[in-house]
Parts: structure tokens; C-alpha cells; sequence
């Protein structure tokens, strides 16, 4: 009988708490998430390349740009840049990393 | 998510910074107080997320379909943890039931009854916990969670009639 009353009791709370808190993920979670799921593409086969991203309106950051306009094949623009880049190791280590540059996709992370 | 399927990095950043705050919060919320497990949790959802794109069929929102997964998780983390042969939690007194101290509470506001909700749940034992969100906020049935974890129904009914009465204890204290 009591734990008929406790069964119930523990039904209308679920019903009515959501235990779900609003609020952000640390920037730093997402710059982890974000180059494990690069390294996880990059693993199996070639990312798409630089050139295309920019040609279907992706914002390119300053390195990436450089690697574009490079006199270089698609398969090296197609190589994960940010993997020997200070952002990434700024990012995933620490929240609200000092990183500024435009297009970068850390920054974008870091915004949000 | 064509384009995150041909692996523009610019989409996947994007797909991260859209999804990331509704799966962190949700994983968070059940694994309360267990922080330490969350970020690896909400990895794993993402990870999982891009191995299943391809199946991933446009007919619902995607939200939907990734907090699917981050559910799925929750349920192997559930199941991995009472999993145990043996669980064991000290015998709780048996309460008797009104509902007076739940209507006592919707005097309080969502935010109050969230609170209370949570610091009794962070309190509790980790089994108690566990199956109490397991069964009452993931809506699992006490038949699911004995296939899930290996017990027997009876065992897992045993085990949330003395999670609720703790639960209850606790509520009634304050």
C-alpha cells in the first residue's frame, strides 16, 4: 500500500520536473568534440577540400585560406589543417580560449 | 547534413555548436551528481551521431534523432552500472503513502521543485538513483530494465520499491 502511494508519488514528480538544467556546453567540450569528429572523418578518407567549402560558402580562416590559393592538388587541401594548429590545442584545453581569427572553426565554437 | 556527410569541416563545426548545449544538458541532468562521466558521454554521442549519419532519414527534426542517441547512452550507462551481480543498498523503512507532501509542493515553482528534485536524487545511493531515472524519468519499465541489466523483474521491482521509499523519506524530511 505504501509503495503504491510511493510509485505514485514519484510518477506525478517525473510528470512535472524536468530535470533538464538550460544552459552551455564549456566551449572546450565542443573544440574536443569537434576535432575528434575531423579526426574521425579524416580517418576514413579525404575531408572535403578547402577550395570546395569555400566555393559552397564556408568561412575559411587565415590558414585555410592560404592553403587554398596555394599552387597546390586538392588532395593537400583536403588534409586536417587543424590538427597542427595552436587554436585547437588552445581550445580544447582551455574554456573561452584566447583565439580570434575569423573563420576559425574554434572561434565560432567559442561563440556558440 | 549532406554536407557534414561529405565531410565539410565548416558543417560539422556547425553541427557541433547546434547540438552540443541540448545533449550536454540532458546528459548532465541524468547523470546528476556523476559530473565526471558527462563529457565523455556527450563525445560518445557525437561520434556515434556521424557513424549513423547515413542512416539518419530527414523524417523528423534532427534534434530529435541525436537526443535519441544521447538516450540510448544514458541507457548504457544505466545498464552498465546496475549491472552489478550484487546491488547493494541498505533496507529502507517502509513509508506510508499520501500524496499531501507532493501537494504541498506545487505551491513551490518549478525551479524549487527542480532543486529539491535533484539534491534528494544526488543523494540517494547510486543504484536507487540510477533506477529511479531510469524507470521514472527515461519511462522505462521495471520488464526493460531486468532484460537490460541481467536481473530478474522481481528484482528490479524490489529494487525501485526501495529506491521510492527513500526517495520519499528524504522528500518528507525536507
Amino acid at each position: 500500500m505504501a509503495d503504491f502511494a510511493n510509485e505514485t508519488f514519484m510518477e506525478h514528480l517525473a510528470d512535472r520536473v524536468n530535470l533538464s538544467e538550460p544552459g552551455s556546453a564549456p566551449s572546450r567540450l565542443k573544440a574536443q568534440i569537434y576535432s575528434a569528429l575531423v579526426q574521425r572523418q579524416s580517418a576514413t578518407g579525404a575531408l572535403m577540400s578547402l577550395s570546395e567549402s569555400h566555393a559552397s560558402g564556408g568561412r575559411l580562416c587565415v590558414f585555410e585560406q592560404l592553403v587554398r590559393i596555394a599552387p597546390v592538388g586538392e588532395q593537400v587541401k583536403s588534409l586536417n589543417f587543424c590538427r597542427v594548429c595552436h587554436a585547437r590545442v588552445l581550445a580544447e584545453h582551455i574554456n573561452n580560449a584566447p583565439i580570434y581569427w575569423g573563420g576559425c572553426p574554434y572561434v565560432e565554437l567559442k561563440k556558440s | 547534413m549532406a554536407a557534414v556527410l561529405r565531410k565539410d569541416r565548416k558543417a560539422t563545426a556547425e553541427f557541433v555548436g547546434r547540438y552540443a548545449d541540448s545533449v550536454y544538458g540532458y546528459v548532465r541532468s541524468r547523470l546528476v551528481p556523476r559530473f565526471d562521466q558527462v563529457e565523455d558521454i556527450v563525445q560518445d554521442v557525437f561520434l556515434s551521431a556521424w557513424e549513423s549519419l547515413q542512416r539518419y532519414q530527414a523524417t523528423g527534426p534532427l534534434q530529435a534523432w541525436i537526443m535519441g542517441i544521447a538516450r540510448h547512452k544514458i541507457e548504457d550507462y544505466y545498464r552498465a552500472r546496475l549491472r552489478a551481480p550484487e546491488v547493494f543498498v541498505e533496507d529502507a523503512e517502509d513509508l506510508a503513502g499520501s500524496d499531501e507532501a507532493l501537494r504541498m509542493q506545487e505551491l513551490l515553482d518549478q525551479e524549487q521543485l527542480r532543486k529539491q528534485t535533484r539534491e534528494i536524487l544526488a543523494a540517494l545511493p547510486e543504484p536507487y538513483r540510477l533506477a529511479l531515472l531510469w524507470r521514472y524519468w527515461e519511462k522505462a519499465s521495471a520488464r526493460e530494465m531486468a532484460q537490460k541489466t541481467g536481473k530478474t523483474e522481481k528484482a528490479v521491482e524490489r529494487l525501485l520499491a526501495r529506491a521510492r521509499a527513500e526517495f520519499r523519506e528524504r522528500w518528507n524530511r525536507g
